[in-house]
């Protein structure tokens, strides 16, 4: 069976290498955008550690950040372990690009960037990878889609239940809780009218 | 395969001449509707001569934006989507979302689910190898023949799957908690002549390809790939163990009961297009071994937990990979409360297992490109998605 690998000990290997770039926190090694290709490179090279095989690469929109998703596998030692990066800049998502340590991240990297818009420096060839040059905005952003009545893109409730949970009328806005990860959940409330500005899909 | 459109604008001053007597490096491109590219895939080579200097990938044409459709669908209406992601594969497509919707939900699949479960990705494997072996034969220039030999046995396990759940591509067939309808009468009788019969089918291929010149001629060295650089670049399935990696996650990471069937993991030297071929037949032996300790070891019991259709999971997130026969196929599930998945990624191993065609390809001809792209086995719906 494929073991977790113990987050406090890849985040030690990590910070041995570059001090403070890596913490655990749950069931994820979060680590500091800047020192990504050093904590993964670290996490490589380490024999106690030793991810080489990037199974998975992906961004979830948290709404007020992005958040990278990388899961790293030891085919030796069988583990595996889920590192993540947060693009805190939504105007402009940035992270840095892993196709230095792993080959494996060219495409994988070029789907996010298409379809969340998010730039990974360092990449040799970042262009959008299944939609056409000039389409408009990143699908995959909770804001692309302005529905019909003002729905954003989601499933808030089901239709039968709860007056709380129903669908939201037109104009309304569904507020989604958020990761209890997100950093900034406590410090910035959302106000009624931010969907307003949600067709800012391209940028 | 002929020379089309962006050929003069590729051509103007962009690539330099790189031979001395004024020849040019010619853009070919391969697809989108091309039979070498098993669907609508588009390959955009740079020849000089017959020898390839530069291929580069233009996909797309079939993105259906599943990630973002399933993100307003409850978990359940999501299961169809995942048939169409791989639709040469719909079994295994199934059986890895519902394994990372179960980790979300913490269901618990009954024994008979799981034995199930076993037994259908068996069969799916059976098929899709026949499939990729088949028509990576035909790519080597064997015109359809052994393509139909292997179809024969194909449609055996399409009918199957047809008298279990009704549809013989996109299944639909396993459901968060199990699957969805219990084995009819005439499933076993029916999956037992055929495991009869298949060791005969299988030493006529091996009969008539394994000491084939022709084959070896085309895909003995063609698209090779060392251990590490598959690794590097995220290889996995047939196109990795092809290069002597033994990594098969039925056996790392065992879901659905597969520790405790008895099996080996084929492993090529190589890592050419031949070593590929082979390690399908083998495993295809492999799966009709999996399924002779299944079908006489089936628990009787409910095939499906009692989940509600209306589930709303727990804030988290699960990732879950099954090994589909093309790869590691992984669901990655963000819930957040809500009836459907805020985040809805599939890990396609079509995808991934192109990252290095690049360098499998380049030096090589053009006819060798092809195998190469042949051997990795895509199915453009699981790369576009």
């Amino acid at each position: 069976m494929t073991a977790q690998l113990d987050l406090q000990q890849a985040a030690e290997v990590v910070n041995a290498r570059q001090a403070d770039a890596a913490r655990a926190a749950d069931g994820s090694l979060l680590i500091e955008a800047e020192h990504l290709v050093a904590a993964v490179e670290a996490l490589r090279d380490d024999e106690s550690t030793d991810l080489i095989f990037l199974c998975n690469l992906t961004a979830v929109d948290r709404e007020r950040h992005f958040e990278l998703v990388y899961h790293l596998q030891s085919l030796d030692l069988n583990h595996i372990a889920q590192l993540k990066v947060i693009a805190a800049d939504r105007e402009d998502p940035a992270v840095p690009s892993l196709t230095g340590v792993f080959h494996g991240a060219h495409l994988q990297e070029r789907e996010v960037f298409d379809l969340f818009g998010i730039r990974f420096e360092g990449h040799p060839d970042l262009r959008r990878l299944f939609l056409w040059d000039g389409f408009p905005g990143y699908p995959l952003r909770k804001d692309f889609l302005q529905m019909p009545g003002q729905i954003r893109a989601g499933l808030p409730g089901f239709p039968h239940e709860s007056e709380e949970n129903a669908w939201p009328v037109p104009g309304s806005v569904p507020q989604r809780p958020l990761h209890p990860n997100d950093p900034q959940e406590t410090a910035v409330a959302v106000s009624e009218d931010e969907p307003d500005e949600s067709t800012e899909g391209e940028s | 395969m002929t020379t089309v459109d962006d050929t003069r604008s590729a051509l103007s001053g962009t690539i330099e001449t790189l031979t001395g007597d004024g020849s040019e490096p010619v853009v070919v491109n391969l697809g989108p509707q091309h039979p070498s590219t098993h669907g609508v895939f588009r390959l955009k080579v740079t020849l000089d001569g017959e020898i390839v200097q530069d291929a580069e990938m233009r996909i797309g044409y079939l993105h259906r934006s599943m990630e973002k459709l399933a993100e307003e669908r409850t978990y359940t209406q999501n299961i169809p989507f995942t048939d169409r992601i791989d639709y040469l594969a719909a079994m295994s497509n199934n059986l890895a979302y519902c394994l990372a919707a179960e980790e979300l939900l913490g269901v618990e699949v009954p024994p008979r689910g799981q034995v199930i479960r076993v037994l259908f990705a068996e069969l799916q494997r059976v098929a899709s190898h026949a499939m990729a072996n088949g028509t990576f034969i035909n790519d080597c220039g064997a015109w359809h023949t052994p393509l139909f030999h292997m179809f024969r046995d194909r449609e055996r396990v399409l009918d199957m799957f047809e008298m279990t759940c009704g549809a013989r591509l996109t299944t639909n067939y396993m459901r968060i908690g199990g699957v969805a309808f219990d084995l009819p009468d005439e499933l076993l009788p029916t999956l037992r002549a055929f495991l009869d019969e298949m060791p005969d089918r299988i030493a006529d291929y091996e009969a008539l390809l394994m000491e084939n010149e022709i084959l070896h001629a085309r895909a003995r060295g063609v698209g090779v790939i060392s251990a590490e650089m598959a690794i590097n670049s995220s290889l996995s399935g047939p196109v990795l163990r092809a290069t002597g990696v033994p990594w098969d996650l039925r056996k790392a990471n065992p879901y659905c009961g597969y520790q405790d069937y008895e099996f080996d993991i084929p492993v090529g030297e190589q890592g050419d297009c031949f070593d590929r071929f082979l390690v399908r037949m083998a495993e295809v032996k492999q799966s009709l071994r999996i399924l002779n300790q299944v079908i006489d070891n089936i628990p009787d019991g409910p095939w499906l937990a009692d989940v509600p259709l209306h589930a709303r999971p727990e804030a988290g997130e699960a990732y879950a990979r099954v090994e589909s026969p093309r790869g590691e196929l992984g669901f990655y599930l963000v819930s957040d409360g809500s009836p459907a998945p805020y985040r809805f990624h599939c890990r396609p191993p079509s995808l991934i297992n192109l990252s290095a065609l690049k360098e499998m390809s380049v030096g090589g001809t053009l006819a060798d490109a092809i195998v190469t792209l042949g051997s990795i086995d895509i199915v453009v719906g699981e790369i576009d998605r």
